[in-house]
């Protein structure tokens, strides 16, 4: 008996009139099978998990039927359906309920009403397997976003599921709290045979170990195979999903790979030393798309020099001697653990946090020294990690036009929502917006202050891959119009591709900036996946692009 | 080894009833062993520090009595008479200073409390009463820093631009401060939807909810149990036989002191003082066995 089975299932929201948000999609899903299932953003892949578990279904029409082990899904009860089908959403913080890590870890068993022996022992046995016992008595606000995230795995975990949906878990994790989270998916997948429905925007660490691939176009399941298959698929039909596959699959079936398709880094290594198997490749670099000497910068955009700051009096130095040296109209990325005083640095640069050594100039003058708005008009804006912090109005359009003076309002705001695509969603409010969108809207916002300096901080956080592209486009044309951009991000495929300069920081400082080829060329670990598959063959291919255009020279 | 170590309950029995007599027995001597024990008590757990905040305290009772007595000329045993012509009393200094240590005695336990009993007592307690209720505040121990930490990020993002709410004029701080404000309720109203969604997907609305405990109770706390039911039976019949009580008007008339009331003072600073002793013998015993244990 298949452990979810959905038959001809087809959803609309109520406010969306014909338009489908679930078509005809047909799925079966064996009990202990590990399932991915990606998606542009509103291709309907959250609408899907959440059909599949009454609680969180969403009101709208709907026909067709799912059965859970047999059974039609209404006809399961909610005591059931609450400990049998666990839920994961993306949000970590949110999903948080209680004050303490042992609390949270009980609220589902509490919920079920266990005696207090059964709740005392699936309660350890929990903390034991997720290593928790160390922060078993912590306050959540303590921990990390990845501690918090797996808090809220293992709290579902407890009441023992037997299958696990998890709508983009990692989406507001770091790389490495990602990877993470992601082994512990896998390690309850393999070891306990719960079975796994799973969607994610970082593809790379889970296309590999899926049982299937399920992919979403527009609410219908456009193909459903085994990962090895779906990339040839996707090349075939030209979808633009393909555009979200991990880099081995891009990169093999850039250059018309033979042979099975590398699923992962180790693989697509392999495979690229047989692609050149019995001949040296004549090419092995490709041109730095700028040339600047990063140690020598004349005339800087933004020049921090020798910075100090500590948040509290007796705390911890943050920045120690930072010194940054932006030239003009580059992107600059800088990149670097979490905690390490990057986000600090951007607060820095627009004077919220102010230094108590050291100082900072924005075009030869000293941030500190100007005065009143002239900071934040036509010169500096930050936009934060967050962007729902930004919009106060009701529509975007009204958001926009809280940035402006009221007489010329209408021009400006057309003008740039075209320049960040957001001319159709102008209406909506920002809370219903897709996470990419909301990161376009905040964007515009901040572009309406026409700053020549322009400070994001994580702004490709949680977005799919075309939102990633479409976010790239814009900075392009931004830095055409003459702006200069500093990125802060943990998003290394995105830096490779975009970034003009990429700097590491770590403990407080810069240690290295560097072209992007250069800069990824150079590192081991703290690069791109192209880079690490193609380093035996090429010396500084940073992307896809590069790796395939490598191979198609050497042909 | 500390008194927090024992039973959530043994610290609630134990805190609630020394209060209560606190406020309760306005007895000169009652009220001389609850300032003591509680000064003790406080000095022990919170340290040195409290021994100045103490001695403050101590002085403000006595401010307090003689303001009292400025005010107020009940009584019969006139010490002097002040500049507008009242009489200032022996009886209305007196109860002025109970008044007072009462109150101090009182902060001194309180500074205990919060030393001692953790929400997660209190999330405990609550649950005995009610699974429901512990879990709300709870929930409400979650939330309030939650959005504190999203009113600073609030105010930092639309600091990033230009919109801080520390500058320009007043009538744009107002402004900006408003909006932050604005921002602020509509990210609450949007988190408590994923928030409950959050708890339905695990079960919420199921009837019969129980609470998690993380404590034990142990056969230390039975005798403690037991230590604090033979007091309470004590210091009940010190209420009983009027020993707790006296008049401070028209002038101050109270049971004579027999052997008895020295046997309920002893039970009341017995009482009083078990935390201290229980702490102590704890210090001991850990010492004790730690020496054996390299010996």
């Amino acid at each position: 008996m298949a452990h979810f089975e959905i038959k001809d299932l087809t959803f609309s929201y109520p406010a969306a009139g014909e338009k489908k948000a679930l078509d005809q999609v047909n799925i079966t899903i064996e009990h202990g099978q590990y399932v991915t299932v990606c998606g542009q953003s509103g291709s309907g892949k959250t609408t899907l998990l959440k059909q599949l578990k009454s609680v969180l279904a969403p009101h709208g029409k709907k026909s067709g039927e799912i059965l859970f082990e047999g059974t039609r899904l209404e006809e399961v009860n909610l005591r059931t359906q609450s400990s049998k089908i666990g839920y994961v959403m993306q949000n970590p913080d949110s999903q948080i309920v209680t004050d303490k890590v042992w609390h949270e870890l009980a609220f589902g068993l509490e919920s079920l009403g266990m005696d207090q022996k059964t709740m005392r022992l699936r309660v350890a046995e929990m903390a034991s397997y997720f290593g928790i016992q160390d922060w078993f008595h912590r306050n959540v606000t303590e921990l990390s976003g990845g501690q918090k995230q797996l808090l809220n795995l293992a709290s579902i975990m407890a009441m023992q599921p037997s299958v696990l949906i998890l709508d983009e878990p990692t989406s507001q994790l770091d790389p490495i709290a990602a990877a993470d989270f992601l082994n512990t998916i896998r390690k309850i997948n393999r070891e306990l045979r719960t079975t796994i429905i799973i969607t994610e925007h970082r593809l790379e660490d889970i296309f590999y170990a899926s049982d299937k691939v399920i992919v979403m176009e527009e609410g219908r399941v456009i193909a459903d195979e085994e990962p090895g298959k779906i990339g040839a698929f996707l090349k075939k039909e030209n979808r633009r999903m393909f555009a979200a596959m991990p880099s081995p699959v891009q990169i093999f079936y850039g250059v018309n790979g033979t042979g099975n398709c590398p699923l992962t880094v180790r693989e697509g290594g392999a495979w690229l030393s047989r692609y050149f198997a019995g001949k040296t490749p004549e090419y092995t670099t490709v041109e730095d798309k700028i040339t600047i000497d990063p140690d020598d910068v004349q005339k800087p955009a933004v020049l921090m020099k020798e910075v100090w700051f500590r948040y509290e009096k007796n705390g911890k130095d943050v920045l120690k001697g930072t010194t940054i040296q932006v030239p003009e109209n580059t992107l600059f990325a800088i990149v670097g653990g979490n905690g390490t005083g990057k986000s600090t640095s951007l607060k820095i640069i627009c004077n919220i946090c102010k230094p108590y050594r050291g100082h900072v100039y924005i075009h030869g003058q000293r941030v500190d020294k100007i005065k009143g708005d002239r900071l934040f008009k036509q010169n500096v804006a930050l936009l934060p990690q967050d962007p729902l912090s930004l919009f106060v109005k009701k529509t975007v359009r009204e958001d926009l036009e809280e940035m402006c003076d009221r007489n010329l309002s209408e021009e400006k705001v057309r003008e740039i929502a075209k320049l960040c695509e957001i001319e159709e969603i102008l209406e909506q409010h920002p809370y219903d917006l897709s996470g990419g969108e909301q990161q376009r809207a905040a964007l515009a916002k901040i572009l309406l202050t026409e700053p020549k300096i322009l400070l994001l901080d994580e702004p490709t956080k949680g977005l799919d891959n075309f939102f990633k592209i479409q976010f790239g486009k814009i900075m392009k044309r931004l830095k055409q119009q003459g702006a200069t951009i500093i990125m802060v991000s943990h998003d290394v495929e995105f830096c490779a591709k975009y970034a003009d300069l990429v700097s590491m920081f770590f403990d407080g400082g810069i240690i290295t900036t560097n072209t992007a080829n250069r800069f990824f060329a150079q590192n081991s670990f703290y690069t791109t996946a192209a880079n690490r598959m193609s380093r035996h063959v090429f010396e500084n291919a940073v992307t896809n692009e590069d790796v395939i255009q490598l191979c198609q020279k050497n042909q | 080894m500390g008194f927090e170590s024992y039973h959530p309950m043994i610290n609630f029995l134990y805190f609630a009833a020394a209060i209560i007599c606190a406020i309760w027995f306005n007895h000169p001597v009652f009220a001389a062993i609850a300032w003591l024990c509680a000064f003790v008590f406080s000095v022990k757990r919170n340290g040195i520090r409290m021994l100045v905040g103490n001695i403050c305290l101590l002085a403000a009772a006595f401010i307090y009595s003689g303001w009292y007595s400025y005010y107020h000329h009940f009584g019969v045993t006139k010490l002097r008479v002040n500049f507008i012509g009242n009489a200032i009393t022996l009886e209305a200094v007196l109860y002025g200073l109970q008044r007072g240590i009462t109150v101090i005695t009182v902060v001194m336990i309180m500074s205990c409390v919060f030393s001692v009993v953790s929400s997660d007592k209190v999330v405990y307690l609550f649950g005995r009463i009610s699974p429901k209720l512990s879990l709300f505040f709870s929930i409400l121990l979650r939330s309030i820093p939650k959005i504190k930490v999203r009113a600073e990020k609030i105010r930092l993002a639309r600091a990033g631009i230009g919109k801080d709410i520390s500058r320009g004029n007043i009538w744009k701080r107002i402004v900006n401060l408003t909006a932050v404000f604005s921002i602020l309720i509509t990210w609450i109203s949007e988190e408590w939807i994923e928030n409950s969604a959050s708890m339905k997907s695990r079960g919420y609305s199921l009837k019969g909810r129980t609470a998690f405990s993380i404590y034990r109770f142990d056969n230390r706390d039975r005798f403690v149990v037991l230590l604090l039911f033979f007091c309470y039976t004590t210091i009940i019949m010190a209420a009983a036989l009027d020993q707790t009580h006296i008049y401070y008007s028209p002038e101050i008339i109270w049971n004579h002191m027999t052997f008895m009331s020295g046997f309920f003072y002893g039970a009341y600073a017995l009482f009083l003082m078990l935390p201290v002793i229980l702490e102590l013998y704890g210090t001991w015993k850990h010492h004790k066995a730690a020496k054996e244990g390299v010996e």
